[in-house]
């Protein structure tokens, strides 16, 4: 089999370049190197086809269908029974009386901020803390613990821990305060959720930033203490402004995660009470496999994507304003 | 959400299937369903929500006794967990691998039958089913009018109790109006000092939508009301029954004599509640759990507003149809005839259907109410009697082609006033404006 990726041979002798010849010989020397090249750019793509092949079928396929399906009424279960229905699914979404703009697209985007938030503060805390530990190998591993639990198994421990007789609660009836109804009330079920859901995503948040950290030359710090900044200073005016690639990274990622946020929410409070926790992903799976609305789903999915887009674009903006390329 | 409008026209059959159709063909093999060839035998296949413990193990003892017996048509059994039962009927209809026979909750009845899902019984099954079965199992297994299955199994609602709470509160026996429902729900309520409850008087639970919804609409039909018209087409629930029984749940949490957010099954049968309205199959499941401490419970029928008012609840049910999809539907309905009306001796030699000795054995309730009337006379538990009597005069669960989204619905504005967001008023006028777009929607 021959190599046609490999580069050409350089023992070969080097072909005259006359005038009288130059025509013919540089004719035929460029057909050959056109052939290599054609030769090459399919073998390469041979190579990159199940690549290619596996984005086709798991991405462009579902993403067209996706959007076919925006388009059209389908109840999910014959394929023949798609029928076209314009925008009227977007329409609908957004309709005088329709949920989708409030509360549950304004649960997200809430669900969302709230965990970045949280999650930013306290990994932030967390990994400067850790910073100035020792064993910070076995530090880091506690907090990363619950990235390797299932999503299932936290919602239902915290579940049972904000319940009226549960740990939490037990905590305020010990300091003399009266139990909370976390999850059952609904100025409260929310937030809940978020502190929930921040806490699953601290791991990974101090993983990155403690990477960050360790790549602020050592240099800046020395060179504080020798000018007499307080902790605080350095902490606000080298640490922070050196984590911005890292901090970056975590607030787009953690905001992608918050807004497509289910599992949790699900296991936690079913979307309750009422609608208080009523998110995106819970209202299109609700629509697409219990009502058979998959229109309706796909339409909201979409929606979903062009907020998802929108807000990644802001913060990539609002970064590099800030001198940080994504 | 807001619906859309249905569309009119449809695109043609082969853009529609262009795109995903690459996706099916790597996922897809042709379902079995025999080798096809002359002299081999049919093998239909039977979708349910069977799939473990003893309803497993009872289903397929009728199923291996008809492969024995029947050499030309063979049954196999396909079981997942009720949770996925209706996404795997839309994943493998959608993939053409549909089953024969389908065993669907009733309430997903007017979405299959719009779906194209369901096939009408025939004209002789279903003269049999109208003649078999009481009037709430034949109208759970029917959209509008037309029958679809064999009821399998019917849950109807009733209040259970706990005798020992109640003697602890000095009343003697179950309440039977609502006056005395109140009362004797404040009288066994008990909280500590931080407000942690310690004994809810009426179990209300958020616990799932046929909790919340069934809990609700079981006094709502023994106040007289329905949750939807007659004709289906849209909600009843705005009435003064309606009103009433939004009006005494919100009293209940109020005053602090139900805890909603309390897992009631769990603490009905830790003896932290002392009534609650449930279907029938808890008793198996109390049973169970409770061990010794189950001769605490009672059943009595659901209490009604006032002393002498007519008697009434609500009933749910399963049924067993024939896909649409299926290449043998005599054989299938054949299977079910076999299944759900031949009478044989048991293990206990009373005579029953295999389908109603199964339920029965499975602590569940059968559709049969002759049946289930003379398996429980051979030894069952007394507590199922409540439930079997509810058969007469239960009103079956609206099952139209927006029945699951109204009932999603539905739960959605209970919480809502149970919790205080909404006031009686605002939660029957939202649960009107929204539950009759739904069901506008889907018919």
């Amino acid at each position: 089999m021959v190599n046609t990726l490999a580069p050409e041979p350089t023992g070969r002798a080097p072909v005259p370049r006359s005038a009288g010849a130059s025509g013919s010989a540089g004719g035929g020397s460029g057909r050959i190197r056109h052939r290599h090249r054609h030769r090459q750019a399919v073998v390469a793509c041979l190579f990159l086809a199940p690549t290619l092949l596996f984005y086709v079928v798991f991405l462009a396929l579902p993403l067209g269908f996706a959007l076919l399906l925006s388009l059209s009424r389908w109840a999910g279960f014959d394929l023949g029974d798609i029928e076209p229905a314009g925008l009227d699914n977007f329409a609908g979404l957004f309709a005088d009386g329709s949920t989708f703009l409030v509360p549950v697209l304004s649960n997200t985007l809430l669900f969302a901020l709230g965990t970045v938030a949280l999650a930013l503060a306290g990994s932030v805390l967390v990994a400067t803390c850790i910073e100035k530990l020792r064993r910070q190998g076995l530090w880091r591993t506690l907090y990363f613990l619950p990235i390797l639990t299932t999503v299932v198994a936290v919602g239902n421990v915290w579940k049972y821990m904000y319940e009226p007789g549960g740990l939490v609660n037990g905590v305020l009836n010990a300091l003399g305060l009266g139990s909370v109804a976390f999850l059952q009330d609904a100025d409260t079920a929310l937030p809940s959720l978020v502190v929930v859901q921040a806490w699953a995503s601290l791991g990974s948040a101090i993983l990155v930033l403690t990477a960050g950290l360790k790549s602020v030359p050592e240099s800046y710090y020395e060179a504080a203490a020798l000018d007499g900044a307080g902790p605080v200073t350095v902490f606000w005016r080298i640490t922070l402004p050196l984590l911005r690639p890292s901090l970056l990274f975590v607030c787009v990622t953690q905001f992608l995660t918050g807004l497509q946020s289910f599992a949790l929410i699900i296991v936690m409070t079913g979307g309750g009470p009422g609608d208080a926790t009523d998110v995106a992903a819970l209202e299109m799976y609700r629509q697409a496999f219990s009502y058979g609305e998959w229109g309706t789903a796909s339409a909201a999915a979409f929606v979903l994507f062009l907020v998802v887009l929108a807000v990644t674009l802001a913060q990539l903006w609002f970064f590099r304003r800030k001198g940080e390329d994504a | 959400m807001t619906p859309p409008p249905r569309g009119t026209g449809r695109l043609s059959r082969r853009l529609a299937l262009a795109l995903p159709a690459a996706l099916l063909v790597s996922g897809c093999a042709a379902p079995h369903r025999g080798t096809g060839r002359p002299g081999d035998p049919i093998v239909l296949t039977l979708l349910s929500h069977y799939a473990s413990g003893v309803l497993r193990e009872a289903l397929q003892g009728p199923v291996d006794e008809w492969n024995a017996t029947h050499d030309r048509v063979k049954v196999r059994t396909l079981a997942v967990e009720f949770t996925d039962l209706l996404t795997t009927f839309m994943v493998r209809q959608a993939a053409g691998q549909g089953a024969d026979i389908v065993h669907p909750y009733c309430l997903w009845n007017g979405q299959l039958v719009r779906a194209g899902v369901l096939r009408p019984a025939p004209p002789e099954h279903a003269e049999e089913i109208r003649r078999g079965y009481g009037e709430a199992a034949v109208g759970a297994a029917s959209v509008g009018g037309t029958v679809y299955g064999y009821p399998t199994e019917a849950q109807t609602y009733a209040l259970y109790y706990n005798k020992r709470l109640l003697r602890a509160a000095g009343v003697d026996g179950p309440p039977r109006t609502w006056r005395e429902l109140e009362d004797t729900a404040y009288r066994t309520t008990r909280r500590d000092r931080y407000g942690n409850t310690l004994v809810q008087g009426f179990g209300l639970s958020v616990y799932d939508d046929s909790t919340t919804v069934g809990q609700t609409l079981a006094l709502l039909n023994a106040a007289g009301g329905r949750f939807v018209s007659a004709d289906g087409r849209s909600t009843a629930l705005d009435s003064p029954a309606g009103r009433a029984v939004f009006g005494l749940e919100r009293r209940l949490v109020a005053e602090g004599a139900s805890d909603p957010g309390v897992n009631v099954y769990q603490a009905f049968a830790s003896g932290r509640v002392a009534m609650v309205i449930s279907a029938g199959w808890w008793t198996g499941s109390l049973r169970a759990v409770m061990g010794g401490a189950y001769r605490d419970v009672g059943v009595a029928p659901v209490p009604v507003p006032r002393a002498g008012d007519p008697r009434a609840t609500l009933s749910t049910g399963f049924m067993l149809g024939v896909n649409t999809a299926s290449a043998h539907p005599r054989e299938a309905w054949e299977f079910l005839r076999w299944l759900n009306t031949e009478k044989t001796r048991g293990k206990r030699g009373t005579p029953a259907t295999r389908m109603s000795a199964l339920q029965v054995a499975a602590g569940s309730l059968t559709a049969r109410a002759d049946d289930m009337r003379t398996l429980l006379g051979t030894g069952g538990d007394p507590n199922l009697h409540p439930f079997l009597d509810a058969l007469a005069y239960a009103v079956p669960e609206p099952n139209g082609p927006g029945a699951q989204a109204a009932k999603s619905l539905l739960r959605k504005n209970i919480e809502a006033l149970w919790t205080g967001q909404q006031s009686v008023t605002e939660a029957l006028r939202a649960i009107r404006r929204q539950v009759d777009q739904e069901v506008a929607r889907s018919w």
